[in-house]
């Protein structure tokens, strides 16, 4: 226990200081609060008219309802494809090295920088929550489901930001993270992260319903409109803790065999 | 005239460039394309709206990839110029007698060039999807309206390149790009749009481009009624941003 | 070509050039030398047309610089710092591409290009991207691209910086071949005193933006006249005890030997035998004694009290 002390300690110091820096640095959060937020703008204005009128459509409120969660996790992929170019950049600059040559934990390096991804992602919830509910927006599964998309965001923001260090200790270079954004951007697409599954035809579908992300956003999206269950809600846990376990178990291995070379 | 020959040498070396480096050119060629999947395939059930009078989605989506397609390649000129003048090159221009103008024009019919081959992908993949080419009329209307369009986009890509003088200054031209044709009717029709994306898009000239564009499409003929409004609203885009491209031309040597 | 009162102020004030005057002749090879940040660059892009003047006039190859640049632009070849160039282009195509920015017809791009590679030596990595060409043959390629249109006046902005000794004496003798073969006048800046003295028909020496000598490089020496005595101060002796003793044949030059102390010699030789017995007799230790002939860092010396940067490699050790 005494042992573990210093490490969380570590951890918050680090965290601090990574969302300080993102904070400071516009390009580094921008992104991640303006093109979510302004296209949930855009399909809400286009798509208003979807409910009730599209075949398959859930009953929502209004569309907004039915996007919101779509826009928190286009968010967070976002903030963590820019949390690992971050971290590439630190790597990059020395400050990685720095880091390594100090008694800092090794543990905490990985642990700071993913609990800001999370106190980001948490941020994001909450605040495309509340920008909704300001356009009428309502969570119908109340003030637990509220906690529960909160919940699965924050744990996602710990696997996207998992696959963004991993990316950066692999690579070092803050503009390889980067350029993977695109990817992620197609991934959120083939999901239904910004329309039902159930109106989707094809080859489409198919790769929609296969798609993790999809299964996280209906999740997310059932505490909102309604709908949501034990079930429902355990697999939209359970699949980011999946992510999370995968991607952060990766860059810990990663960052072992780099500190290997290293040391 | 000179300006034509070292318009279309400047191009050359800008389109030489296309194949050289391919990182660049890849993903304007794959972004229209996959913004043509990606929308029609996960928005196809909004098709059942009544707006849309029984047109496939996909159809409908068309014309709007290959405009953003060509907005795109009108960018990739804008971020070549860019770099020309962060890495020196454009000294070399300028310091020969080249005539002004042909710095910009070079540029422009490169991204037109470009565009005509984006407009073909999208093309392409819309016939795979199923949706075969409108009649003759229609598909030269929308490879004009592309050609147009990349035209005022490298415009605006290199006014933005001649002031700043950095590629840091990319995802300037890109969002305007990306707002432009996303605050239009790129999802639905303008009488399906609630709220203040109508309004908004009722003045964005790229509307009418588009209106025009589908509208071709949808019937299967141009006609002139049908047609103006977007003609007219892509010379206006051409005028006005052909002049924030050449404006900075004469204040090249202040710098 | 001629200059009156150049003068390029920045933001802040800042005067990188400070009313500068030249008049170059045609026909020659004229030398623009001077330490980093002094000026140079900013005067050659001054009189290239890259950049307007604050005020103050030059007239390039018979054309006023402000009022008709593109008459200057089509008489001028210039060879810039960074060598301008796209790494993506090849050789040849970079070529080419001059060729039909200066308005030459197709063929005559083709012709031209073909020429100035065999020129420069360059027709076996023609073909190759620029990118992969060494310092050297970039530098080539730039001198290259500068002659396509056989210009009346040609800027070599620091030709030979960070090239190696031999693709540095190729350079020079092809700036002298163009200039003896050619007639081409040549506008070369510098900061090697070597590459000035060696080449320039005239030399004017400009520091913090302002011109501080001008002239032939022999009569600018000349001035400075007599031969330096510089004497190292060896153990036991310090540079005063030095400087004491030289000071009864002359008056001391400040800051031209480290260490010890310099004095100008009139009488050569014979006169150093003097001054060493002189040192002798006075117990005063030395490490080294050298002799040397006044150089256009000296010129420097004296109208700045600052020995020339970069110099220190060209001028041979005390």
């Amino acid at each position: 226990m005494t042992a573990a002390a210093p490490a969380v300690r570590q951890t918050a110091a680090l965290a601090w200081r990574s969302i300080i820096t993102t904070i400071r640095l516009p390009q580094a959060w921008f992104p991640a609060l303006f093109f979510p937020l302004v296209l949930m703008a855009i399909f809400t204005a286009s798509f208003g008219g979807a409910p009730g009128a599209v075949p398959g459509f859930p009953p929502v409120r209004g569309f907004l309802d039915f996007a919101v969660c779509g826009a928190i996790v286009q968010g967070v992929l976002i903030g963590g494809t820019s949390a690992g170019a971050a971290f590439a950049t630190d790597i990059e600059g020395g400050f990685f090295d720095r880091l390594v040559a100090s008694p800092t934990s090794r543990v905490a390096i990985l642990t700071g920088r993913l609990g800001a991804s999370m106190a980001l992602g948490l941020f994001q919830a909450v605040l495309f929550i509340a920008i909704a509910w300001i356009f009428g927006a309502r969570v119908d599964g109340g003030i637990t489901g509220f906690l529960v998309v909160l919940l699965i965001a924050v744990i996602f923001a710990a696997a996207v930001g998992g696959l963004g260090v991993y990316l950066a200790l692999r690579t070092g270079s803050g503009e390889a993270v980067q350029g993977m954004f695109p990817l992620f951007f197609a991934l959120l697409f083939f999901s239904s992260a910004f329309f039902p599954i159930e109106t989707m035809t094809g080859w489409y579908a198919a790769v929609a319903r296969v798609n993790p992300i999809s299964w996280l956003v209906e999740s997310m999206r059932l505490e909102i409109i309604g709908g949501a269950t034990v079930g429902t809600t355990l697999i939209g846990i359970g699949t980011a803790l999946a992510l999370a376990a995968i991607t952060i178990g990766a860059s810990a291995l990663a960052l072992r065999r780099r500190l290997r070379v290293a040391a | 005239m000179r300006v034509v020959s070292v318009s279309l040498g400047l191009a050359g070396r800008n389109l030489l460039l296309v194949r050289r480096v391919p990182s660049v050119f890849i993903p304007s060629l794959v972004m229209p394309l996959f913004i043509l999947i990606a929308t029609a395939g996960a928005f196809h059930g909004i098709g059942a709206l009544p707006q849309f009078a029984g047109e496939s989605y996909l159809a409908f989506t068309i014309p709007m990839a290959a405009i953003m397609g060509a907005g795109f390649a009108g960018i990739n000129s804008g971020m070549t110029l860019a770099r020309d003048l962060e890495g020196g090159f454009f000294d070399r221009l300028q310091s020969s007698p080249a005539p002004r103008l042909a710095l910009v024009l070079g540029p422009m019919l490169a991204a037109q060039a470009r565009s005509i081959l984006t407009t073909v992908v999208v093309f392409i993949a819309g016939m795979i999807g199923g949706v075969m080419l409108p009649g003759v009329g229609p598909t030269l209307l929308i490879f004009a309206f592309a050609l147009l369009f990349a035209a005022a986009a490298s415009f605006w890509a290199i006014g933005v390149a001649l002031r700043s003088r950095t590629v840091q200054a990319a995802p300037i031209m890109q969002l305007v790009v990306f707002l432009s044709v996303f605050m239009s009717v790129a999802y639905v029709p303008l009488d399906a749009m609630h709220g203040w994306l109508g309004a908004v898009a009722r003045y964005n000239p790229v509307t009418y481009i588009l209106n025009a564009a589908r509208s071709a499409e949808l019937t299967g003929t141009v006609t002139w009624a049908d047609t103006w409004p977007g003609l007219v609203s892509a010379v206006a885009l051409l005028v006005v941003l052909g002049a924030f491209a050449l404006n900075p031309l004469r204040h090249l040597e202040n710098r | 070509m001629e200059t009156r009162d150049l003068v390029r102020e920045f933001k802040g004030g800042i005067r990188a050039v400070d009313g500068v005057s030249l008049v170059v002749e045609s026909g020659g090879i004229f030398g623009f030398l001077g330490p980093n940040g002094a000026g140079k660059s900013t005067t050659v892009r001054m009189l290239t047309t890259l950049l307007r003047p604050t005020s103050g006039t030059a007239m390039v190859a018979g054309h006023d610089v402000m009022a008709d640049p593109g008459a200057v632009r089509r008489r001028i070849g210039v060879a810039l710092q960074d060598a301008a160039i796209d790494p993506y282009m090849t050789g040849r195509e970079l070529l080419r591409l001059q060729g039909v920015l200066h308005g030459l017809a197709r063929a005559e791009c083709r012709a031209r290009a073909e020429d100035l590679l065999a020129r420069v030596g360059l027709e076996d990595a023609a073909d190759r991207r620029v990118g992969t060409y060494s310092g050297g043959m970039r530098r080539r390629l730039d001198l290259a691209l500068s002659l396509v249109h056989e210009p009346v006046v040609l800027f070599l902005d620091e030709p030979t910086t960070g090239l190696d000794p031999t693709s540095r004496v190729a350079l020079w003798e092809e700036v002298r071949r163009l200039n003896a073969e050619h007639g081409t006048t040549i506008f070369l800046t510098t900061q090697y005193l070597e590459e000035a003295d060696q080449l320039a028909d005239r030399v004017a020496i400009i520091d913090g933006g302002r011109i501080v000598a001008d002239g032939a490089p022999a009569a600018l020496k000349a001035e400075i006249g007599e031969p330096l005595l510089t004497v190292t101060a060896g153990d036991g002796s310090s540079p005063e005890d030095v400087a004491g003793v030289l000071s009864r044949f002359g008056p001391i030059v400040p800051g031209s030997a480290e260490g010890g102390a310099g004095v100008r010699l009139p009488g050569g030789s014979s006169a150093m035998a003097d001054a060493v017995r002189a040192l002798d007799d006075a117990g005063v230790r030395f490490q080294s004694i050298d002799l040397a002939e006044p150089t256009l860092d000296d010129v420097f010396l004296k109208c700045t009290g600052r020995h020339l940067e970069g110099a220190g490699d060209e001028v041979p050790a005390a």
